[in-house]
């Protein structure tokens, strides 16, 4: 801890120094060797982990997209209230509860759900009918924050941005390379939306969520069932598996969770709730 | 026949030492690992919330019951927590340090977040992308909206009452 605050302290001197060598050289006439130091100071900063006010805007974003792409969203207050409720209920006590949690339901009849960065969530109207009770819903939230908290996206980016040799991010693109930042955010749509995340990310994801949802309470076998289901799709609604592969490796996973974390499996399900919130999906 | 001395004083000795162990063996931290949580006067959600805590607060463990923990917090106040709602390791939060100091390096233009985080409206990166990608007006109304959604966390809290969840299982 104290190597970490005395690195923390050198790092922020360093960029007093970086911000008052800058201005020298620029008062000086010399205007590469400013842009020069600005430069030493990105690629600097390119190590260090997307704070997150950069986050905000790069989820944002790409919730814009993600939302014009599945032609928008269902106007049910009610609905949206619920869905939310279940949401805010398992992300106060997962492992990153202090950033606002928002879902939409995208209307759309293909069954999916994702999460951009800075806890923006959306579920698939097609995934909404899948679902038979709130412990399942609560499980496919869990899933999708366990997605923020990890910060899986957030790390394609920074892989991404480290392939291609660039070494801004977040505002400091949208404002000085608009360009780079656009490139960074469709190829980060690219991969949620058409190619989906690495199998260790969701099964990732899969095993946090379920802690999630049954720290508040529900029935930690009821996500099973629903994998189960989905796994057992026939036709169109197969579409999920380009972007969610391999059911049976996650069920397996899930199931080990169940086992060596000892979580709840005679918990809620709360089915009359979920029924009687969602019957006009 | 009543046993000699020699055979109390070590007997009395161990009980001390582990009554003292004991009470040390309870004197764990734990952290706070909800937003909020509230310390009540007893291990039910019934009883009187006799404080707020945070998240990522500090709190030693006095003992524990069930799914209930009694601490005390750095101000000196006591109650019982929802086990759940703890960890025993510290938070790191969304914004920890060496992030801030990333974008302070990389010369990020905070003010224009700053301003908008959490608030209503797409921020300048995202409407500068909008713009570039040809969003829609009714998809950034969308995002605008979502962005701006909130739920009072008592509404979150009377939600769980009503389902039985967290520390309101029935």
């Amino acid at each position: 801890m104290a190597s970490l605050m005395a690195l923390s302290m050198t790092v922020a001197g360093c960029a007093e120094v970086q911000r008052a060598a800058e201005d020298v050289a620029r008062q000086s006439g010399n205007p590469r060797l400013a842009g020069a130091i600005h430069g030493v100071g990105n690629v600097v900063g390119s190590l260090f982990p997307i704070g997150y006010e950069e986050e905000s805007s790069i989820g944002q974003a790409i919730a814009l997209q993600v939302v014009a792409r599945y032609g928008g969203v269902v106007d049910q207050p009610e609905l949206v209230r619920y869905v939310n409720l279940v949401g805010r209920a398992v992300a106060n006590t997962s492992d990153r509860p202090d950033i606002p949690y928002r879902v939409a339901i995208l209307d759309h009849e293909s069954i999916n759900a994702f999460a951009a960065p800075a806890g923006y969530i959306f579920v698939t109207r097609g995934l909404l009918r899948q679902i038979k009770n709130e412990a399942e819903l609560a499980a496919v939230l869990g899933h999708e924050i366990a997605h923020v908290s990890e910060k899986h996206i957030l790390d394609v980016i920074q892989r991404s941005k480290r392939l291609a040799g660039v070494t801004e991010a977040g505002l400091s693109y949208a404002t000085s390379n608009p360009a780079a930042f656009k490139g960074v955010i469709d190829g980060a749509v690219k991969k949620l939306l058409d190619e989906g995340l690495d199998q260790e990310k969701e099964t990732d994801a899969d095993t946090v969520g379920e802690v999630f949802a049954a720290r508040v309470g529900y029935d930690a076998e009821a996500y099973v069932g629903l994998l189960m289901r989905l796994r057992d799709l026939k036709g169109d609604d197969r579409a999920l598996f380009k972007t969610h592969p391999n059911f049976s490796a996650r069920i397996e996973a899930v199931q080990k969770t169940i086992r060596t974390k000892r979580l709840v499996s005679n918990g809620l399900v709360l089915q009359e709730r979920f029924s009687r919130m969602t019957k006009r999906v | 026949m009543i046993p000699p001395r020699s055979f109390w004083i070590p007997l009395i000795a161990l009980w001390i030492g582990l009554f003292v162990w004991g009470t040390e063996a309870w004197a764990d931290t734990v952290y706070v690992q909800a937003k909020t949580a509230q310390l009540r006067a007893g291990k039910t959600s019934l009883d009187a919330v006799v404080g707020n805590v945070k998240f990522g607060d500090a709190l030693e463990v006095v003992g524990r019951d069930g799914s209930w923990m009694e601490v005390k917090t750095s101000a000196g106040a006591r109650g019982w927590i929802f086990a759940n709602k703890t960890s025993t390791s510290k938070p790191s939060g969304g914004n920890d340090t060496l992030a801030r100091l990333g974008q302070s390096m990389r010369g990020g233009d905070a003010s224009a977040t700053t301003a908008s985080a959490g608030a209503r409206g797409l921020d300048k990166a995202s409407e500068g992308y909008a713009n570039r990608a040809g969003v829609s007006a009714r998809d950034r109304e969308v995002v605008d909206r979502m962005t701006a959604y909130q739920i009072p966390d008592q509404d979150v809290e009377e939600f769980m009452r009503e389902g039985g969840l967290g520390e309101y299982a029935k």
